[in-house]
């Protein structure tokens, strides 16, 4: 039996070599409203009993860009990471992945999960104006909400169409407006947008945009839930 | 006796084995090189046959792997600036009738995937698929792709 519990361990042992132990997993970053990227480290152990080499880095996304300090760690060995986010076109919770692959048969891909918080500055809601093919054409409205920090304007909005005819309103300065959009007919499916500039200091809130269709019924978008 | 120890350490082995295939948060899936096609993906093949290669491609992928080498008329719209792409865009997207086919760079990336549920609440009424094996299966078929200029 004694050669059965030996066996045991060192089958246990060889699940745990070259497994790296993150110090923090998932690595939560909070960037300004503004950031365009953002930079963060990241640390964590050899925990095996083995050296381990990196074979390589993946992301599952094309925002994120990462390093190592090194290619090889020694068991126990401590190593440091860094991670660089793209993240012009985020606002709110995003969840992303780094998929570190090594030479250790058991662990041929590890896992770090990144979750990112970025601040809204802009809401438009809904986010998409519906209306049935051939249905009067009733106007709908956009409520543009200036959320951040700093109150902005609407400076100027157009249409993608030439099939819809639109106008906005400030309801609280620099805060809150709406905007109102009727389409000329329904005869036909379309897709469209309108283009929404404000007078924003950070250029990546310059432009919004707020999305219209006609549609016929079985198109209909159904509500995220 | 040896039999019945060996048998034993065979038994155990075997019980290791499946423990770590369940329990393991990243144990890989043995049946990947079998994994079907899901609802919104589409191959080269599939592509091919169904639409004679007449789509309207996107590219998911960095900006600095477009600009190296990228499908034959895709246009660029990743997550990192998907935003500021997309008014670039959206004035050839919105009078697109083709199925839409975002690919990233592997089988393994997710932008993709990203891409296309980004785009289908803006684009009702448009097909849009996710290429399997992205950009890497692109290749093994046609090459390298065209340059940005």
């Amino acid at each position: 039996m004694h050669k059965l519990l030996t066996f045991g361990i060192i089958a246990l042992a060889g699940i745990l070599r070259g497994e790296l132990l993150f110090d923090n997993d998932p690595l939560e970053i909070k960037p300004k409203p503004e950031d365009e990227e953002i930079e963060t480290t990241f640390t964590f152990k050899n925990g095996g009993d083995k050296s381990l080499a990196i074979t390589g880095l993946e992301s599952s996304c094309s925002c994120l860009e990462a390093s190592l300090d090194k290619q090889i760690y020694a068991a126990g060995e401590k190593g440091t990471g860094k991670a660089k986010f793209k993240i012009s076109s985020f606002v709110g919770r995003h969840e992303k992945t780094l998929h570190i692959f090594t030479n250790d048969p058991d662990h041929t891909d590890q896992v770090l999960n990144f979750v990112l918080e970025v601040p809204a500055v802009v809401s438009i809601e809904p986010k998409l104006l519906q209306w049935i093919v051939g249905v009067k054409p009733e106007p709908k409205e956009f409520i543009v909400k200036m959320v951040g920090q700093d109150a902005m304007k609407i400076t100027n909005v157009t249409a993608t169409r030439q099939n819809v005819t639109f106008e906005y309103k400030e309801i609280i300065p620099g805060r809150e407006y709406k905007v109102i959009l009727t389409p000329t007919d329904t005869s036909g499916v379309t897709i469209g947008a309108l283009k929404i500039e404000t007078d924003s200091k950070i250029p990546k809130y310059q432009r919004q945009m707020a999305f219209f269709s006609i549609v016929r019924p079985d198109q209909v978008e159904k509500p995220v839930k | 006796m040896i039999a019945r120890e060996a048998l034993l350490l065979v038994l155990c082995t075997l019980l290791a084995a499946t423990a770590t295939h369940f329990l393991h948060p990243h144990a890989p899936i043995w049946y990947a090189a079998q994994e079907p096609l899901r609802e919104d993906e589409v191959t080269l093949e599939i592509i091919a046959q169904r639409w004679h290669n007449d789509v309207l491609w996107l590219d998911a992928r960095p900006r600095t792997q477009y600009d190296a080498g990228h499908v034959p008329g895709a246009l660029l719209l990743n997550e990192e600036a998907a935003d500021q792409l997309l008014q670039e865009h959206f004035e050839k997207l919105q009078d697109n009738t083709n199925p839409i086919i975002v690919y990233c760079g592997s089988e393994a990336c997710q932008a993709s995937r990203k891409i296309a549920q980004y785009l289908k609440d803006k684009l009702p009424t448009t097909q849009i698929y996710v290429l399997r094996g992205g950009w890497n299966a692109w290749t093994k078929l046609h090459g390298l792709g065209v340059k940005s200029h």
